[in-house]
Formats: C-alpha cells, sequence, structure tokens
C-alpha cells in the first residue's frame, strides 16, 4: 500500500498533489524542479571554486579531496581553507535571499531587504565597535548578531502602534539605520586609523577567512530557521492580499507577522553576523526569482534560497579571482550584481 | 431636439486606439454637438474612457484624428487645447494637504506664463468657478478632508476655473451616493444651461445619463451601437444588445424621462431552506477608528437564512458595522453576536469558516493566478501540511465554476477587467465556503449586466442553500430587489429597518438622502422603485453657446 497518494493536479499545469494521513499539499513540481537544476549547477559551481587559487587543483582532484582522499596538502587546501569558505558562500547567500523574501511579502513593497530597513546597520555598530576596542575577534559574530536582533527588536518596538503598520515599519526601519550609521561613522573616526581599517573592511562584507566553526555555527542556525521559513509562506501569503482580507480569512495578524519578521531577520542577524554586510542579495535575488518562478510560495522560497547560494558563490568566486587584488565579496555584489538587476528589470518589463 | 446641422467643435473621424496591440477603439467617428451634454455609456472595457482620453489629447490614437475647432488636436499645443478643453479624470488625487482653492487655482494654469502673477482675470475665474461649485465657504478646507461629493465638486470647479467651452468627464459620480450624485448631475445641467458650455461625459449609470443628457452614444467593444436622445437610444433591445441583460423600460410618471431596471435572469423561488444559528445580532454597538466614534449605539436584527442589504449616504457608517460585524474592527461598547455567539471572542479560524467577508477594493499579490486567489479562500481550513486535501480541492472547484471563472482559472488576476475581477474576489470568499457572506459594495466598478449576474449569484446562494447574505449596495433599487430585509443608515445610526416595501417612502429618502423622489412598484416584480425627480431649475435645455468664452478661446 502507498504511503502517499500523488497526482497530477489535471487542471493545474506545473502542480502535483501529494496526500496521505497526514499530509494533503499540492506542490509546484515545476519550481522544484528549477531548484533542483540550481543545486546541481551550484554543486558544479562549488566544486569548480575548489579548483581555482593559487594552488591550482584539477576539478577531480578537488572531489577526492572533499571525500578525503589524494595528497595531504592538497587535502589540506581543500579542506582546511577553500570547502568552508564555499560553504559560507553557500549558507550565508541562502540565508540573505530568504531573508529579502520575506520582507518583501511582509510589507508587500518590492523595495524593501533587511540592509534597507536597518538590520545590517545594527549588526555592523555592534562589529566595529568591538573591532576598534579591540575585543577578542572569535566572538565578533556573537556580537554582530546580538546588534542585528536588537535593532529588529527596537524596530518592532517602535512600529507597533496597535498593530504593525507596514508602511511605517520601513519609515522607522529607515531612520534606525541612519542613526546606527552615525554611530558607525562617529566609531570611525574617533578612534585611530590602525583599529579602523578591519572595521572598515569587515563593513564591506567578506567571507574570506570563513572556517569549519563559522560552518558549524550557520548549519545549525539554518537547520532550524530555513524550514520555519519556508513553513511561514503559508502564512505570508495570505499576508499578501492585504491585512483586511488576511484577517478575514481567520489568520492571527500579529502573531503571523512577528513570527515572519522575527525568522527574517535570524536569517540577516546569522548572513551579517559571519560576512558583515553583503549588500544587494537580499534585495535582487527574491525578484529574479519571482521573475523565473512566479509568486512567493513555500517552493519559490526554496528556489530563491539556492539562487541565492548560486549567486554569492559566484560573486565570492569573482571577488577572489577575476582581479589581480582579491576583494571583500561585498564589493562585487554591489558592483556586478547591480547593474545585471537593472538590466534583468529594463529587459522583463516587470511592474514593480 | 438634435439636429444633424449642428455645429460641432470637436469630433472624431475614424478613431482606433490599442492598448498593446489590443484594439480598444475602432474606425470611430463621432461629433459633439456645441452647447450639449452628450453621454457615452456602454459595459465594462467598451473603450468609453479611451475614447474619451483621445478626444481630449491624452492618448494619440493609432489611426484617425480628433479635431478641435477645424484642427487636428494632436498639432495644437497642449496648453493651447487647455485653454478650450477641460478634463476631469476618474478617481483624481490631490496631492496631500492642499486647500480647496489652492486646487482651483492650479486650474488656470494654461492661462499663465512663469513669471507672472495671477491676473485679475485669474482671481475672477477662481472665484466664479467657487461659487458655481457652491465652494466657496470650504475654500480653505484641504482636499483631503472633504467629503466625497464635495470632494469632486473641488475637481469641478478646478476644471471650470480653466474657463474651457468644452468640459470632458470622466465617471464624475462614480463613488457618491444617490444625493451627491444628483448634485453633482444638477450643477453639470446648471453649467450647460446657465453658460452654454459643451460637456461630454462617460457614465456607468443608464438611469442617470437618461437624466442628464441630451446624447447618448452607446458603445460596445470600440464602435458606436447607436446614438441619438435618451429615448431613442435607451430602449430595451438596444439595451439587452449593450449590456447583454433584459431591461424594463418605463417612463418617469412625472418627468417623462425613460428610467430602465434590468431584469434579473433568476426568477424568485420561494423561500429559503431554514437556517437558524447564522443570525446576526447587534447590541448597543459603538465603534469607530481612534477618537472618532462612527457608529453610535446601534442595536439591530439581520435575519438568518434573509439576503439584508444596508444603504444609507457615504460616510454614514455602513462600511464600519460591516467592518465590524466581520471582526476587523473591535468595538468600543456594546457587542455582535452571530447565531448567539460574541463575535469578538474565540479564535479568528474557527470564526473565518463561518463568515466571509468581501471587502471593497482588495488587491492581489502580482503574479497571483485567479486559481490562487480563490485557493486562498481555503486558508481558514488549512493546516501547515494539510492545504489541498480533497475537500479543499472540491471548494475551490465549486467556487470557480459558480462564479463562471472556469476559463479565467489561470489568468493573472491583475490582467482582469473590472468585473472579472469581483467575481475572483468573490470566488475567493465563496471557497471559504461558510454559511454567512458580508459583500462591502459589491457592485461598484461592475457594469449592468455584471451587477446583476452577482446579485443574482448572491440571491441564488441564499435561496438554494439558505446561506445569510448581508451587502453594503450603493444603488437603492438593486437594494430594493434583491434585499429580504433593508436596513438604512444615517450618521452612524440606524434610520430604519424592515423589508424594502414598508421601508422606503419618499418621506424616508428626503429625510436620510436629501433627495425628492417617485416610489413607484416595479409591475414586474412588485419591488419598490425609486426615480429621482428633475430639480425644477436644472432642466435640460440646450443653451447657445457661450460667446465669452469663445472668445477666450480664440
Amino acid at each position: 500500500m502507498a504511503v502517499f497518494d500523488y497526482a497530477a493536479s489535471p487542471r493545474r499545469p506545473g502542480h502535483i498533489t501529494v496526500r496521505s494521513r497526514f499530509v494533503a499539499l499540492r506542490v509546484n513540481y515545476r519550481v522544484l524542479l528549477f531548484a533542483l537544476i540550481a543545486s546541481v549547477l551550484l554543486l558544479l559551481l562549488a566544486t569548480y571554486a575548489m579548483t581555482l587559487g593559487s594552488y591550482s587543483i584539477p576539478f577531480s582532484g578537488v572531489v577526492k579531496a572533499v571525500v578525503g582522499q589524494g595528497d595531504p596538502e592538497r587535502l589540506t587546501v581543500v579542506r582546511t581553507l577553500r570547502l568552508p569558505r564555499v560553504i559560507c558562500a553557500i549558507l550565508i547567500g541562502a540565508a540573505l535571499a530568504m531573508s529579502g523574501s520575506i520582507f518583501q511579502g511582509l510589507v508587500r513593497n518590492p523595495l524593501v531587504s533587511p540592509d534597507v530597513i536597518g538590520i545590517s546597520e545594527g549588526a555592523g555598530l555592534f562589529a566595529v565597535f568591538w573591532i576598534v576596542t579591540g575585543f577578542d575577534l572569535a566572538l565578533l559574530p556573537a556580537a554582530a548578531f546580538a546588534g542585528a536582533a536588537l535593532t529588529a527588536m527596537a524596530i518592532y518596538v517602535l512600529t507597533w502602534k496597535g498593530g504593525i503598520s507596514p508602511n511605517r515599519l520601513i519609515l522607522v526601519g529607515i531612520g534606525i539605520g541612519a542613526m546606527l550609521r552615525a554611530g558607525t561613522n562617529y566609531l570611525s573616526v574617533r578612534y585611530p586609523v590602525e583599529q579602523v581599517r578591519p572595521a572598515v573592511v569587515w563593513q564591506m562584507g567578506s567571507i574570506y577567512g570563513s572556517d569549519w566553526g563559522d560552518v558549524k555555527l550557520l548549519t545549525g542556525l539554518l537547520l532550524v530557521i530555513a524550514p520555519i521559513a519556508v513553513a511561514l509562506t503559508w502564512q505570508l501569503r495570505a499576508l499578501q492580499l492585504g491585512d483586511g482580507v488576511a484577517r478575514s480569512l481567520g489568520l492571527p495578524l500579529e502573531r503571523a507577522r512577528l513570527g515572519l519578521i522575527v525568522s527574517a531577520c535570524a536569517l540577516a542577524a546569522v548572513a551579517v553576523a559571519l560576512a558583515g554586510p553583503i549588500g544587494f542579495v537580499a534585495l535582487m535575488v527574491p525578484h529574479i526569482a519571482r521573475m523565473l518562478a512566479g509568486p512567493l510560495s513555500g517552493s519559490v522560497m526554496i528556489f530563491t534560497g539556492v539562487l541565492g547560494a548560486l549567486f554569492l558563490l559566484g560573486a565570492d568566486m569573482i571577488a577572489q579571482h577575476a582581479l589581480p587584488v582579491s576583494l571583500p565579496v561585498g564589493v562585487v555584489t554591489g558592483a556586478v550584481g547591480a547593474p545585471y538587476f537593472l538590466f534583468l528589470l529594463y529587459r522583463a518589463n516587470v511592474r514593480v | 431636439m438634435m439636429t444633424n446641422g449642428q455645429s460641432s467643435r470637436l469630433r472624431s473621424e475614424h478613431v482606433s486606439v490599442a492598448y498593446n496591440d489590443q484594439p480598444v477603439v475602432h474606425d470611430l467617428s463621432l461629433s459633439i454637438p456645441d452647447g450639449t451634454i452628450t453621454t457615452i455609456l456602454g459595459p465594462n472595457g467598451c473603450g468609453k474612457s479611451t475614447l474619451l482620453k483621445s478626444l481630449a489629447r491624452v492618448l494619440r490614437p493609432a489611426g484617425g484624428s480628433v479635431i478641435l475647432d477645424g484642427q487636428l488636436i494632436h498639432h495644437l499645443p497642449t496648453r493651447e487645447v487647455a485653454r478650450r478643453l477641460g478634463l476631469l479624470s476618474q478617481q483624481a488625487t490631490a496631492p496631500e494637504g492642499i486647500t480647496v482653492e489652492d486646487l482651483v487655482r492650479r486650474g488656470r494654469y494654461p492661462h499663465q506664463s512663469l513669471l507672472q502673477p495671477p491676473t485679475r482675470r485669474d482671481l475672477e475665474a477662481v472665484e466664479k468657478a467657487l461659487a458655481l461649485t457652491g465652494m466657496t465657504e470650504l475654500r480653505n478646507h484641504p482636499v483631503d478632508h472633504l467629503s466625497g461629493g464635495q470632494r469632486q465638486r473641488a475637481w469641478i470647479a478646478m476644471i471650470l476655473a480653466q474657463e474651457t467651452p468644452l468640459l470632458l468627464l470622466d465617471e464624475p459620480t462614480t463613488f457618491l451616493d444617490i444625493a451627491h450624485q444628483i448634485e453633482v448631475i444638477d450643477l453639470i445641467k446648471r453649467l450647460n444651461a446657465e453658460e452654454g458650455r459643451t460637456i461630454v461625459m462617460v457614465l456607468h449609470d443608464v438611469n442617470e445619463a437618461a437624466r442628464a443628457s441630451h446624447k447618448i452614444v452607446a458603445l460596445k467593444d470600440g464602435r458606436i451601437l447607436r446614438e441619438g436622445t435618451p429615448a431613442e437610444v435607451l430602449e430595451p433591445s438596444l439595451l439587452a444588445e449593450l449590456y447583454g441583460v433584459e431591461c424594463d423600460v418605463f417612463p418617469h410618471p412625472e418627468h417623462g424621462y425613460p428610467f430602465c431596471v434590468p431584469r434579473s435572469a433568476l426568477p424568485l423561488d420561494g423561500e429559503p431552506p431554514r437556517a437558524d444559528d447564522t443570525g446576526i445580532g447587534i447590541r448597543q454597538l459603538r465603534a469607530g477608528y481612534g477618537q472618532v466614534m462612527v457608529l453610535k449605539d446601534i442595536s439591530l436584527d439581520l435575519p438568518a437564512g434573509a439576503i439584508t442589504a444596508i444603504i444609507g449616504p457615504n460616510a454614514c457608517g455602513k462600511s464600519t458595522l460591516l467592518r465590524t460585524c466581520a471582526r476587523l474592527l473591535k468595538p468600543v461598547g456594546g457587542k455582535v453576536t452571530l447565531g448567539g455567539q460574541e463575535v469578538h471572542r474565540g479564535s479568528h479560524r474557527a470564526f473565518a469558516r463561518r463568515l466571509a467577508l468581501l471587502s471593497q477594493g482588495p488587491t492581489a499579490p502580482p503574479g497571483f493566478v485567479v486559481e490562487d486567489l480563490v485557493a486562498s479562500g481555503r486558508y481558514p481550513h488549512q493546516g501547515l501540511l494539510r492545504q489541498w486535501r480533497l475537500a479543499d480541492e472540491a471548494a475551490v472547484e465549486a467556487a470557480l465554476s459558480r462564479c463562471g471563472l472556469e476559463d479565467l482559472r489561470l489568468r493573472d488576476v491583475e490582467t482582469l477587467s473590472g468585473g472579472q475581477r469581483q467575481r475572483a474576489w468573490f470566488g475567493m470568499a465563496l471557497a471559504q465556503d461558510t454559511p454567512v457572506l458580508l459583500l462591502d459594495e459589491p457592485t461598484t466598478f461592475l457594469d449592468m449586466a455584471a451587477q446583476i449576474g452577482l446579485l443574482d449569484l448572491a440571491r441564488a446562494l441564499n435561496r438554494r442553500e439558505g446561506r445569510t447574505v448581508v451587502m453594503i449596495l450603493h444603488d437603492l433599487n438593486l437594494a430594493a430587489r434583491y434585499a429580504d430585509h433593508l436596513v438604512v443608515m444615517k450618521g452612524g445610526e440606524v434610520a430604519a429597518a424592515g423589508p424594502p416595501a414598508v421601508v422606503l417612502s419618499p418621506d424616508l429618502l428626503r429625510a436620510v438622502f436629501g433627495i425628492e423622489a417617485t416610489v413607484i412598484r416595479d409591475p414586474r416584480t412588485g419591488a419598490p422603485l425609486i426615480l429621482p425627480n428633475e430639480t425644477p431649475e436644472a432642466k435640460p435645455t440646450p443653451a447657445p453657446p457661450m460667446e465669452s468664452l469663445e472668445l477666450a478661446a480664440v
């Protein structure tokens, strides 16, 4: 006896219905297929990324080294230096893209992302403070996370007025972001240049020097947050119809919104904590995902994550290898990503 | 009344307009007789507004030409056109905080130049426009604080200040209640009669057009079906062809202009099945927004298993009442019960399985197709892992077929026409599968056929399945015909409630809406019919064209 009863939905192309005792879902398999294809591309790109560098390794050599075969030198280069960085790029890209997707759906405004509403600035202020005052750099991610989380809480509390109005959330976020940036600038001129310099580099957003500790932290957190984010798209879809309609559909508005804000902030905070504020990924990747795959749903959220990973990994490869000097990845996401994004908007003629 | 030899400053010759290769107006030739009121009528999407916009030089036709005073309008400079022709667009919005006088002064723009201070002539024109529209007292009020009728008058004052002999108005009465509608139409008639202005307007409501116009142009699929006097155009066979709805046409017993009543396609068949636990009880209800109390101590029963219509002038608290019943608004005092249970207690989801609301003007997220929207109605029945059970699929299919949406199921909601979009949202409320349906002005943007279609569907849901329906309606005659129970509201209080035949009387209409009307019985259905009376000073008689304005324009 089959545990799952599944069938193609006759009247809705591209969808498949899965039903069993506990589950009854209709899934957009086309989008999941897109996500699968993007994942395969991601795997190939990741492997290729690990062949590059001053110590060049053939493709097959990388594959062997990852599973623990080959000479010790190669093993060290691949497993200690390159693999953690690649995995970090993938996870951070996914987290940023999903966070942006939730924020854009939540406020029904496609021009919003965690870096626009001040979450990244909060992480930035704390991190810069941490660096210039010479605290233990091992705890830098924790400080940045605390900054992002506190900022998110402050925005939420200041926006609350018997409920959360999406437009007020954006305005409050922009205001708080400006304040925090002023604080960061103050710290940058207040302290000696040699202490400020690493802080400035951190603020550009970089995944240089990621290690297995970072990977473990990221994986652990994302394993918890990402599935919640995908599950919450069910409520997000109802919320996107507008507050009045969502309420008359029986959605507990403020609870749903709180859940979504917390998960989106957590995703952004995790990413910013480990890599610094990387611009544009959270704003742009959700757009590209929607252009390719249609309106937000659980499948589209997964696809958005994979696309974000692909994008940040590509950007990091360019940052690291394309120019004689290696750059922070945040420089590349802005310099390459933004024009490409404008081009896409122009080409696809989408309404924003 | 109309002669073919009459002069005409504005006309179109073989005009064709297309949006994205979709033809909207086909090879259309039309002359606007000077000094008259011409109304363009037609179903949603027939190209009425498009035609008006190309007459006003806002849209450039793909073929043919628009001729103003013997010249191609697109060869004339914009300012020159704006001195001869004023256009009031649909749903114009004023900048925040601007006062009435400020808005009206902007109408002088085409007569001014950059560094020149307002001349005496400008000031006079503004004063005259304010006086004509009765806005002199309100000149220092911010436009956003005005009522719908006042706001529309302020906009009309602005294009009056433009001092153009030709006025083009796109649905000037759509958002207004009947008193304000009559007020605006009377103003338009007065402008024509006293000042000889030529007026072209697009209207939604056939009966309003009959009352207001000298000439009616019936437009369907971008072509003229017929043009002539109201009596020539508004007759049953043409209305059937124009809107696809059978109509009865009566002459007004006192004033003679034709009055059309669309016939329901659904015969009234007996009593609905009994439904006991779906009555809505409202007790000492007070509710509002912030400090402003909109509902002042309302007690009312909305009967189970019946169709209730709520009517009343703009801003009387109709929507607030409905939103409070639908749990979107918390009462400040008193309570609302549904089948004996208090509405504002307990889980939102459980409540959403008992009562669905079709709200006003909702928007779907980009990319949502009709089926996505209808399926959203299943939210209160779903769980995180159980979103598409057989029951969900069946309810969505049933809602799609009831609302005639099967062929549109994969269409993007944003690409639908107004009528189709309203059906899609109604489909969502139906998929919610609730015994009680609340509809907030479900017919506002719809043409006659779509209105009848939607109300017939609501009636079928009531008569065949015993669902309780409560709706706010704008059109008093539709409310009188479709409702079993009528609630009349004024100023946040209930002015009257009961069966339409008992409640609706000339006295009530005067007291609540401030209008003079004759109430007769519809010979076919027996329901009361409200025929607004002619206001004596605004009889439509074509006046000679205004000489002074002719001079000003040249």
